[in-house]
């Protein structure tokens, strides 16, 4: 095995860097359609993780996740515009359901494709203002959440905890007390170490389930659910260590900080916590 | 990326596995045990020389030491051999992993032929002489003193948790020898054979039994060693440390990734643990392979030490917690019987417990290497 980004896939990652620090304040649109010029949307499993980690990282605002990962691994095409998909076990928080233009339903008869107009969809307010979930009315579902939203969601969470640790490492490297940088004392030090390692750990394991659906490996199912559990656990620590380290600016709406920890604990909460994910290993 | 082996590497690890088919000692030979990490009992050392005459000792090293150029994804194949197989890699391993690689690394040809041939041959053995009563964490704060006096060093100080000393036949020493250098300058290393007078060595039982005897004081009072015996320049040592210690620490990770493996295998762990128990191996493994590959920040090898000691710790832990009352029982069997491993392995719960703070406290210690990921990855303040 080998697991390390090979030239291209390095490219593609400092690609995606520089597009989305530089698209940073476009509008929502813009950003939809910068993407698909790109052809971000028709990237194969690795490569989309990729492309998930810096998306979560700057917290996109766009249905892109749910295109890419629910709706695309369901029904084996790309939707017109937006997409997204309804299982069981989503419940009332169906990602993007109240602004997808097509919706996969997967129902006893097997995936079924409406327009997003036809499917009633009700935005649910949420903690995290920056994601869209809705509440579908749809009785006759079956389970079967694909493995990609698992790792997409994953990934992305990733992506959070390496923002929610950048900006506390740019805080305490800058914030003075006791006439020293606060990052200076090991009892901060040790915590941001421990949200590095935490974080090295989810995204390895989230890259290797991509690779694992890429491949069409066995192990894709186990893999799916150790992604989900790690980014889980990840973002808990990353969590708390980070808003804590941060200190009361943390604590502030003005404060970027507040998005990430929200898109990061969001992360975890939908399609199944780390604690379903473990007990889903133990069989 | 990719999962699939590499044909090349799966022909190496094909051909190493043939060898273990072949020439692995039985159980009857095996039975008498080793009792320290220098006391390789004869049928081991029969073991590690037919490992040194064929290159499969340590295949990085060249043909004449053990080895055959073997690349470090070639080491990572004949490590999971051995780890599958549980094999322990060596019953001198300091001698073979540190002390050998630092004197070919840093000696001259006549140290290389005279030193870490026999060492690797299991003619010798060899500890490690490095941490003192008042230098741990802080390595460069050694003060074991050694003055040139002619075509000799006399060496005067102390050092302290040894491993195997007592049993070993050289020491690889470091001492003081420039006193008014700064101190990560003015260190130097020495090979000390242990019956030079003037060396003595104390062995101390561990936590686990009186009678366990792997920790050594060792007291050096005008020891004289003669200037041939210097390994690497004059007051250059601390390079010779991080060099040892490096050597140690590229495939560290899979001692942890065993450790992990076990309590996978032997079902040891609790129910609510077992998937924290799978993610960690997995990860562990993919950062390890991830850390084969080139232009790697050498800090991140504290992330995988950090990281698989503290795995496998919490997870001996949880399977110590998971037996209840039997975990009590000490002396105990709590694996099975593997003739080729270490009994520590399969030693009481609480044993196996104890000794994972080997690997939370040995070689840097956990505090120790989170200041490192903060400091040389995060770039925090020193």
């Amino acid at each position: 095995m080998e697991f390390e980004f090979d030239e291209d896939q390095r490219m593609l990652q400092r690609m995606v860097r520089e597009t989305v620090a530089k698209s940073r304040a476009l509008p929502e649109d813009q950003l939809w359609s910068t993407y698909l010029e790109l052809g971000w949307l028709e990237a194969p499993p690795v490569e989309l993780a990729i492309i998930l980690e810096e998306l979560g990282y700057a917290a996109d605002p766009t249905p892109f996740l749910a295109t890419a990962t629910w709706f695309a691994p369901l029904t084996g095409r790309l939707p017109n515009g937006s997409g997204t998909a309804v299982f069981d076990g989503v419940g009332e928080f169906v990602l993007d359901a109240d602004r997808a233009d097509e919706i996969a339903l997967l129902t006893s008869d097997g995936v079924v494709v409406r327009s997003g107009a036809e499917v009633r969809a009700e935005r649910v307010v949420v903690f995290d203002p920056t994601i869209h979930v809705a509440r579908v009315e749809q009785p006759e579902l079956v389970a079967g959440v694909p493995e990609l939203a698992l790792t997409g969601l994953a990934i992305s969470t990733v992506g959070s905890c390496r923002r929610i640790l950048d900006l506390v490492v740019a805080h305490v490297k800058q914030r003075q007390q006791f006439g020293v940088p606060i990052g200076s004392f090991q009892a901060v030090k040790h915590k941001a170490a421990d949200m590095y390692v935490a974080i090295e750990r989810a995204r390895a394991l989230a890259l290797y389930s991509a690779l694992t659906i890429a491949e069409d490996d066995p192990e894709r199912a186990r893999a799916a659910a150790m992604a989900k559990a790690a980014a889980g656990e990840c973002q808990r620590l990353c969590f708390q260590s980070g808003f804590q380290l941060f200190g009361a600016m943390g604590y502030t709406w003005e404060n970027e900080l507040q998005i990430h920890l929200k898109r990061a604990k969001a992360g975890d909460l939908l399609l199944g916590s780390a604690a379903v994910h473990r007990r889903a290993l133990l069989v | 990326m990719r999962l699939a082996a590499d044909p090349e590497i799966e022909e190496f690890r094909a051909e190493f596995a043939a060898f273990l088919d072949a020439n692995l000692p039985s159980a009857e030979e095996a039975v008498p045990r080793a009792k320290s990490s220098a006391d390789v009992p004869g049928w081991a050392r029969v073991w590690q020389r037919k490992l040194f005459d064929a290159g499969w000792l340590v295949p990085g090293n060249l043909p004449e030491y053990g080895g055959r150029n073997a690349s470090l994804p070639q080491l990572l194949a004949h490590a999971e051999e051995m780890s599958r197989r549980r094999i322990y890699h060596s019953f001198n391993p300091q001698g073979v992993g540190i002390i050998a690689a630092s004197i070919l690394s840093f000696g001259t040809e006549e140290q290389k032929r005279r030193w870490a041939a026999p060492i690797l041959r299991a003619d010798i053995t060899a500890a490690l002489g490095m941490s003192e009563p008042g230098a741990g964490s802080d390595l460069a704060g050694l003060r074991t003193r050694a003055a040139l006096e002619g075509h000799h060093f006399v060496v005067n100080g102390q050092k302290v948790w040894t491993s195997g000393a007592h049993d070993a036949d050289v020491l690889l020493t470091f001492v003081r020898t420039d006193p008014d250098a700064p101190k990560h300058k003015g260190i130097s290393v020495l090979l000390i054979p242990t019956d030079t007078e003037g060396v003595v060595r104390r062995p101390f039982g561990s936590i686990a039994d009186p009678d366990d005897f792997d920790f050594n004081e060792v007291f050096f009072t005008d020891v004289r060693v003669p200037r041939e015996n210097l390994i690497g320049p004059l007051n250059e040592g601390w390079k010779v440390a991080n060099g040892s210690l490096g050597h140690e620490r590229t495939l560290l990770w899979l001692s942890y990734a065993e450790r992990l493996e076990d309590l996978i295998r032997d079902a040891a762990c609790d129910e609510e643990w077992y998937a924290t128990l799978l993610m960690d191996f997995q990860a562990l493994k993919l950062l390890g392979y991830r850390q084969l590959g080139a232009d790697r920040n050498p800090a991140e090898v504290s992330v995988l030490k950090l990281f698989g000691s503290e795995a496998v710790q919490n997870a001996t832990l949880r399977a110590l917690e998971a037996h209840g009352t039997e975990a009590l029982r000490h002396p105990a069997s709590t694996a099975p019987h593997f003739h080729m491993n270490m009994e520590v392995f399969s030693s009481s719960w609480f044993e196996r417990y104890a000794r994972s703070f080997g690997g939370t406290i040995a070689g840097g210690t956990s505090e120790i290497q989170r200041n490192i990921i903060a400091e040389r990855i995060l770039g925090l303040p020193r």
